[in-house]
C-alpha cells in the first residue's frame, strides 16, 4: 500500500466517524459505559485485596519466651526469628512492657496492676511477628515453636482463615466481573459495528465490484473502530480516576478514627493504579475496536 | 477474451441456474445476453465476475480459468473489468467526480494520476460540467455515465452492462447503447446483460440468448439478419485483458 493510499484510506475512516456521528456516539458511549464498569470493578477488586491484605497483616503471631531465659538466650532467640524468610516484622516485648501495655488497656484503673511490677510480674515475655503471607502460617508456626527457648506460640488461626477466605472471594467475584463485562463489551461494540458496517454495505460491496482487496476494504472501519476505542478509553479513564480521585478525597478528609485508619491506610495511592487504568483503558478499547471490526466486516467481503 | 466450457451452477438448496452452458466471446466484440428474469443471466455475470465459482465445467477470462482462481487474486481480475450496474451503484455521499475517483483510490492509485485521468474520463462521457455533483443531483442517464466513467477509469478491456438502460427513459437508453458502442470501437469487448429484446434486436450484435439455465441461441447479424453464431473464437478467446487503452 503507497502512502496516498493510507492516507486515503486512515481519512475515509476519520472521515466516517463524523458522517456516522450517531453510531459513533452510540458506539463510543457502549464501550465507554462497559469500560467504566469493568475499571470499577477492577478497583474495587484491587482496593478490597489491599484492605484484607493490611487487615491480615495487622494480625500478629506471638511467640512466648520460657520464664528463665538469661540475656544471652533471649538474644539466640532474637537472631533466630529475625534470620526466618517471610516474615514482615518483629517486635520484641519485654515482661515489664507487656505489663505496661496491660496498664494502658485499663486506663484509670492501672493502678490495679502495681502490685505485679519487677519479679512479681506475671507476664511472659514475647515476641509479635508478623507474617508476610498469612497462607505460610502453619510451616511459620512449627518453625518457631522448633527453637530453643520458646515456650508457645499462639497463631492467629482463625483470623487467618477468615481474612484469607474473604481475599479469595473477593478476587473471585471482582475478576468474574470484569471477565462478565469483558465479554459483554466484546459482544455489545461487535453488534454495534455491526450495524456499522451494515449501513455501508453498498459501499463495501462497490469497492468489492471494482477491484479492492479485502485488506484495503478492512483498514477504514479499523482505523474507525479503534479510534472509536482509543476515544473510548480516554473517556472511561477520565470518568474512573476521577471517580478514584472523589473517593480518596473524601477518605482523606471526611473519615475519622478507626475507618480512617483502616480505609486511608488500604486504599491504593492514585500514583500506583492511574497507569494501569489509562493503559488498560485504551489497550482495551483499541483491542475491542479492532476485533469488533474484524468480526463484524468479515461477513459483507464476501463478494 | 470470455469462454463458458460446459459450465452448471448448481445453488446450494438445488436450484440450478445453468446447465451445461458453453460459449465463447472473441475479445473486441460487443454481445448482447437476452434473458428473461430467472434464465441465468445474473448467475451468468456473476460467474465472470468470480463472485460464484461453477459447479461444474470451466469459466475463462482474458486467459485465466476462474474456477481456479485465488480469492486473493479476484480483486486483480476486477480492476481489468468494467462494470455497470441497472442500479448505478454510485455512493450517494460522493460528488461524481468522487464517485469515479473512488475506483482508482481502492486500487492503490497515486492521487496526482486520479487527478487527471478522472476529469479526462468524465468528459469523454459527457459530464465535464458536472463533476462536482451529487448523484441526487443528476438524472438517471447522468448518473449511468458516471457508473460508466467508473467502470472505464481503469482502461478495462472488458466492460460489463448489467441490464443499463433498465433505470432510464427510452431516449437515455439510445444515448447510453451509443456510448458503450463507441466505446466497442476502439476496441473493449462489450456486454450488456438485458431482457429488452427491442434493445438487442435495434442494435445489430451478436446475441446470445439464455432460458432455463441453457443457451437457447447464439446469433450474430450479418448475412441473413440473425444467423446462428459460429464459434470462431479461436486462440483470440484467450487473449490476456489489458492491450487497449481507452
Amino acid at each position: 500500500m503507497n502512502w496516498s493510499s493510507f492516507k486515503y484510506l486512515a481519512h475515509q475512516g476519520l472521515h466516517s466517524l463524523r458522517a456516522n456521528r450517531l453510531m459513533t456516539v452510540a458506539s463510543i458511549g457502549v464501550l465507554t459505559a462497559c469500560l467504566i464498569l469493568t475499571g470499577i470493578a477492577g478497583l474495587f477488586g484491587a482496593n478490597i485485596n489491599s484492605l484484607v491484605a493490611y487487615l491480615g497483616d495487622q494480625n500478629e503471631t506471638v511467640v512466648y519466651l520460657e520464664t528463665d531465659l538469661t540475656e544471652e538466650q533471649i538474644a539466640q532467640v532474637d537472631t533466630a526469628i529475625r534470620s526466618m524468610t517471610g516474615i514482615a516484622s518483629v517486635t520484641y516485648m519485654s515482661k515489664d512492657a507487656v505489663l505496661e501495655t496491660y496498664k494502658g488497656y485499663m486506663g484509670d484503673s492501672a493502678s490495679l496492676w502495681d502490685g505485679f511490677e519487677g519479679s512479681e510480674n506475671p507476664f511472659m515475655a514475647n515476641y509479635r511477628v508478623v507474617l508476610e503471607d498469612l497462607s505460610d502460617l502453619d510451616a511459620k508456626v512449627a518453625e518457631l515453636e522448633a527453637i530453643p527457648g520458646v515456650a508457645q506460640v499462639n497463631p492467629p488461626t482463625e483470623l487467618a482463615g477468615v481474612f484469607l477466605g474473604i481475599q479469595k472471594a473477593v478476587n473471585i467475584a471482582a475478576w468474574s466481573l470484569v471477565v462478565v463485562l469483558v465479554v459483554v463489551s466484546v459482544v455489545v461494540i461487535s453488534n454495534t459495528i455491526r450495524l456499522t458496517v451494515f449501513s455501508r454495505r453498498k459501499e463495501i460491496n462497490i469497492m468489492k465490484y471494482v477491484g479492492a482487496t479485502n485488506g484495503f476494504i478492512r483498514m477504514p472501519f479499523f482505523v474507525e473502530g479503534m479510534t472509536s476505542g482509543f476515544i473510548s478509553g480516554c473517556i472511561a479513564s477520565a470518568a474512573v480516576l476521577g471517580g478514584y480521585a472523589l473517593v480518596l478525597y473524601f477518605s482523606a478528609r471526611k473519615l475519622s478514627g478507626l475507618w480512617a485508619t483502616v480505609i486511608g491506610a488500604s486504599l491504593l495511592p492514585m500514583g500506583q493504579v492511574w497507569y494501569w487504568v489509562v493503559g488498560g483503558f485504551i489497550l482495551f478499547g483499541v483491542l475491542i475496536g479492532s476485533l469488533g471490526t474484524a468480526i463484524s466486516v468479515r461477513k459483507h467481503l464476501k463478494v | 477474451m470470455i469462454v463458458f466450457e460446459n459450465v452448471t451452477k448448481v445453488y446450494p438448496g438445488g436450484n440450478t441456474a445453468l446447465k451445461d452452458l458453453s460459449l465463447h466471446i472473441r475479445k473486441g466484440e460487443f454481445v448482447f445476453v437476452l434473458g428473461h428474469s430467472g434464465a441465468g443471466k445474473s448467475t451468468f455475470l456473476k460467474l465472470i465476475l468470480r463472485e460464484e465459482k461453477a459447479t461444474s465445467g470451466r469459466v475463462l477470462v482474458g486467459g485465466k480459468d476462474l474456477t481456479r482462481l485465488k480469492e486473493r487474486e479476484v480483486p486483480y481480475l476486477r480492476r481489468n473489468m468494467g462494470v455497470v450496474f441497472q442500479d448505478f451503484r454510485l455512493i450517494p455521499t460522493m460528488t461524481a467526480y468522487e464517485n469515479v475517483a473512488f475506483a482508482m483510490r481502492v486500487t492503490n492509485i497515486p492521487e496526482r494520476k486520479i487527478r487527471t485521468r478522472v476529469p479526462y474520463v468524465l468528459k469523454l462521457v459527457g459530464l465535464g460540467e458536472k463533476m462536482d455533483c451529487l448523484p441526487e443531483h443528476m438524472s438517471g442517464g447522468e448518473q449511468q455515465r458516471v457508473a460508466l466513467a467508473r467502470a472505464l477509469v481503469h482502461s478495462p478491456q472488458l466492460i460489463i452492462a448489467d441490464e443499463p438502460t433498465g433505470n432510464i427513459d427510452p431516449e437515455l437508453s439510445l444515448e447510453m447503447m451509443e456510448l458503450l458502442s463507441a466505446i466497442n470501437s476502439v476496441g473493449i469487448t462489450v456486454v450488456v446483460v438485458t431482457h429488452e429484446h427491442e434493445l438487442a434486436r435495434r442494435f445489430h450484435k451478436r446475441v446470445i440468448t439464455i432460458d432455463h439455465g441453457h443457451l437457447v441461441r447464439d446469433s450474430e447479424p450479418g448475412k441473413n439478419g440473425w444467423g446462428v453464431h459460429s464459434d470462431e473464437a479461436g486462440d483470440e478467446a484467450d487473449a490476456p485483458l489489458g492491450e487497449v487503452r481507452l
